[in-house]
């Protein structure tokens, strides 16, 4: 049902999905997890065909616009291979600290961070044979600054890559490799000296390791392979797969052996143990038929994992022994509402809003503990740095009563008309209207407005009617300064025909000065103090609440072996260690 | 004036051991609309079915004042009349059936299920009356004036109505919906997701694609009523074209009219439920058997009560509507059997 921007996944249908990274201290954090590791080299057996069934068109195939968390895993484990990478673990601290992968090492930072430099490892390949350069990385970066044709992917190189911007528009002065102007500020800022490859940023990015393995902004590109637009369902492989045929945006594909790939030049146990001999991407059926098939546990079903979670009126068939192929874990997304502060200006009628929210019927209403826990932050836990906020903490059952008393302080006339916009859903529809009762009761008039596809066209508009809005999102990378300066920076979301990520319009000079220090912080130690007092001043302006953190759980197919999920695969099913009987 | 012989059949007649002599003449007095009558009654099937109808409107009826009052309660959470630990099932056997929630709760939220049928049910069926309506009243319209007029008035309907059936309703209705739903907002009062303006469109919707079938059939019933004395009459008489239509077309067409309207009811409370399903319709919270009905479609095997009651439901009313509507066609038009 939800979509999530950053790591995007749509399913209006069904269930939220998304992803991102992180793995979670929730219910059974360390110990219990169904398949350790380690094992899972020692049972999987190389062949055989996986099924990997998903329900929405996946949107980005091209490395630079692919943006969803499931995606970026999958690709990373397949065909994608990137500088640095996460390996496969379900302890957090190894999952969330890079490898080698394509690089010699995690490369080397100079003058606090703000420029990193990488070898490229001698004999990897593309698919077809030729070596991957240092000009292969240096052409996928700049196709990021193509932004009117490289869309729907990751950004954060505009404002790093030391490259003036243009003072009128606030964009680079460098357009991409298409177009072509400001080549030459591009050719500076980022640099090959054979097979080393140097970035040059303005600011410190003490954990650009972190983006290159999170994101494939990074990747490298062949520039004769490159065909703008045309290349977003285009695979050019450099991993232990390749793409059979071409890939049907409403089908999907076959992803089969890669023979230029040599393992000796990555590392098959700890990032691609490749042990499938094709993996099949289905795409187009409903959440509910996927899990028919995973519970009856028939045909190609045997052989099958999903990215969808169950749907909660699926939870009493998963038990006996369909619960041995189930696997629960925290994602490392967090849900959240946004007040609009263009309509609910008064601080107090947003304390009021937010006393009387009550996150546990929302969950209970979305299938409660298998499907959601509780947040207490805008930030998932699994991000390193993470506190409960103060504003948010202690029980979320909503208090009328306390929020009645809010609103006759405020001074507003009862009832106070709100519309709430999310994107509907059978589940949540009725979730929203779990949300409306302690509203109502606290004396708003709410107006439920759920809304289909055009979701975040419709919350992006400056001039909407909304009075407070959904949101979901996870960590780019393992750090908050990939959450709250994305969501509520009014500097980089305000502008006159959208509000980009900061759907609310919050807009706090305190908040940004804060983000603004955390940027420039050379060491993470910094950074994270300045980040957590900023979600202080969030909490207490009431610019989000939060509501839950989704609950990834998942079936597969009895013939699946070393089923895992990862912080690197941003909890999602690790394509780097899954395999199947034959 | 004599009662027509193609009227007389013998079981109207009462037994003549038994009759008094006074009985004939009475027989001779009874209006077509009488004799019909009659033969209905001694229809069993169609009396429970139009019992049964009696009873779904009478429902439909009292929901909007038992809501008011506070006897049904479609909306109040019960959350703890569900278990959080099993994806929020209903407690208890039978989908959490109670003395208070005769029908069980909705799975998450314990919303009871009776109040939300039946008041759904009043949604539905002011969405079905009306679209049929509205269809009804343009096919009888159209279709009296094309069956009278002939000629290039005939042939002009009779393109339009083949128009109208050839397009793809249900894809143009789910293709058009936010904008069509918009454009009621803007008429009607309400917003985008209130329940006037997504009402409003799907009755539109249905009476628009709706209407011409009814125009054949009336037209149809027209083609042999126009060549009866009393039309020639009124024609020679320079009787106005509205007074040929509706004042001596029209009452001859009540039968046929009766029947498209008891068969076309059922069609369009199915048509809501599937609508809904698709996501186009009154959304949720507020109940029409369709929406309730999407959000049971899952619950098939978690929880049968739940995802059985709203289905029943409707399959009850269609088949009630459709034997009644049976039973008028064979009571009003005793030549046809079956």
């Amino acid at each position: 049902m939800f979509k999530y921007r950053k790591r995007v996944l749509a399913a209006s249908a069904a269930i939220a999905l998304a992803a991102g990274l992180a793995a979670c201290g929730g219910d059974d954090g360390g110990e219990s997890s169904d398949n350790p590791t380690g094992d899972a080299a020692a049972t999987g057996e190389a062949g055989g065909t996986l099924n990997y069934l998903i329900y929405a068109p996946i949107e980005h195939v091209d490395p630079q616009r692919i943006y969803v968390g499931r995606d970026i895993t999958n690709f990373s484990r397949t065909v994608y291979r990137q500088l640095v990478t996460f390996p496969i673990s379900t302890d957090p601290e190894v999952s969330n600290t890079p490898v080698p992968d394509l690089a010699t090492d995690t490369g080397t930072s100079e003058q606090g961070g703000k420029v990193w430099s990488f070898t490229v490892k001698d004999g990897v390949k593309w698919e077809d044979g030729q070596p991957i350069t240092c000009e292969d990385f240096k052409y996928g970066a700049s196709r990021v600054f193509a932004t009117d044709v490289i869309t729907g992917g990751p950004n954060y190189l505009l404002s790093y890559l030391d490259i003036p911007t243009d003072e009128k528009t606030g964009l680079p002065a460098y357009n991409g490799p298409y177009k072509g102007d400001g080549q030459e500020l591009f050719d500076k800022a980022i640099t090959c000296d054979g097979n080393t490859i140097t970035y040059n940023f303005k600011k410190p990015w003490p954990d650009f390791p972190l983006a290159v393995a999170g994101l494939h902004m990074m990747d490298p590109y062949r520039q004769d392979k490159d065909q703008g637009d045309k290349s977003n369902f285009q695979i050019f492989s450099n991993g232990p797969y390749k793409l059979e045929g071409t890939w049907s945006k409403n089908k999907g594909a076959t992803l089969v052996r890669n023979e230029n790939y040599d393992p000796a030049t990555d590392d098959p146990d700890n990032i691609r143990r490749a042990l499938p001999e094709s993996i099949v991407f289905n795409i187009g059926q409903t959440t509910e038929t996927i899990y028919d098939q995973l519970i009856a546990d028939s045909g190609d079903a045997q052989t099958a994992v999903t990215g969808q979670r169950v749907p909660p009126a699926y939870y009493n068939q998963i038990e006996g022994a369909v619960a041995d192929r189930s696997s629960l874990q925290a994602s490392p997304y967090v849900d959240y509402l946004v007040p609009n502060f263009r309509n609910m200006t008064d601080p107090k009628v947003r304390e009021a809003l937010k006393v009387a929210t009550n996150a546990e019927a929302w969950i209970n209403a979305g299938g409660g503990e298998k499907a959601y826990a509780p947040a207490e932050s805008i930030v998932n836990p699994a991000v390193v740095g993470y506190q409960d906020n103060p504003a948010f903490s202690g029980p979320q059952e909503g208090d009328p009563e306390a929020a009645k008393a809010l609103l006759e302080e405020a001074g507003v006339q009862t009832p106070f008309p709100i519309t709430f916009t999310y994107p509907s859903s059978e589940t949540a529809d009725k979730q929203a209207a779990a949300l409306k009762e302690t509203w109502d009761a606290a004396g708003f008039d709410v107006t439920l407005d759920g809304l289909g596809d055009t979701y975040y066209d419709v919350i992006q508009k400056p001039n909407k009617e909304s009075d407070v809005i959904w949101g979901g999102w996870g960590a780019d990378w393992p750090s908050a300064i990939t959450v709250t300066p994305p969501l509520f920076d009014s500097r980089i979301n305000l502008t006159q025909n959208s509000d980009g990520q900061d759907y609310g319009a919050y807009k706090s000079d305190e908040f940004n000065s804060l983000v603004d220090q955390a940027q420039e912080a050379g060491t993470l130690e910094d950074q994270t103090a300045a980040l957590q007092e900023a979600d202080i001043v969030l909490g207490q302006d009431v610019a989000y609440i939060p509501l839950e953190i989704a609950q990834f759980y998942f079936l597969y197919g009895s013939k699946v072996t070393g089923f895992t999920t990862t912080p690197a695969s941003s909890m999602y099913p690790d394509l780097g260690a899954i395999g199947v009987e034959s | 004036m004599t009662v027509q012989a193609s009227n007389l059949e013998s079981e109207q007649l009462p037994d003549p051991s038994g009759a008094p002599e006074g009985d004939v003449s009475k027989l001779a007095g009874k209006s077509p609309t009488r004799l019909a009558l009659g033969r209905f009654r001694r229809d069993k099937l169609s009396m429970v079915a139009f019992v049964v109808v009696a009873l779904y409107i009478l429902a439909a009826l009292s929901a909007p004042f038992l809501v008011k009052f506070g006897v049904l309660d479609p909306t109040s959470f019960n959350q703890e009349l569900t278990d959080p630990s099993t994806g929020g099932l209903p407690i208890g056997k039978l989908g959490g059936i109670s003395w208070e929630h005769p029908l069980g709760v909705e799975p998450q939220t314990g919303r009871d299920v009776l109040s939300r049928v039946w008041y759904g049910l009043t949604f539905s069926l002011a969405i079905a009356l009306t679209a049929t309506i509205l269809a009804i009243v343009f096919g009888a319209v159209l279709g009296i004036i094309a069956g009278f007029s002939g000629g290039w008035v005939d042939a002009t309907i009779g393109r339009a109505i083949d128009l109208t059936l050839s397009f793809p309703s249900t894809l143009m209705l789910l293709a058009l919906s936010s904008i069509g739903i918009q454009l009621m907002a803007d008429i009607l009062p309400g917003t985008f997701s209130d329940p006037l303006p997504n009402g409003a469109y799907v009755v539109f919707v249905l009476a628009l694609f709706g209407w011409p079938g009814v125009a054949r059939i009336i037209r149809g019933q027209v083609l042999s009523v126009r060549e009866r004395e009393f039309v020639d009459a009124a024609v020679l008489l320079g009787a106005s074209r509205r007074r040929i239509y509706f004042k001596e077309i029209l009452p001859n067409l009540w039968a046929p009219i009766l029947v498209v309207f008891t068969l076309t009811m059922p069609a369009y409370i199915s048509a809501e439920a599937a609508l809904s399903y698709l996501n186009v319709g009154i959304k949720p919270p507020t109940p029409t058997l369709g929406n309730v009905l999407r959000s049971s479609i899952n619950y098939s095997s978690a929880d049968f009560i739940f995802f059985f009651t709203p289905a029943f439901l409707i399959m009850i009313i269609v088949v009630s509507f459709n034997l009644l509507g049976d039973g008028l066609r064979d009571a009003l038009d005793p030549k046809t059997h079956r």
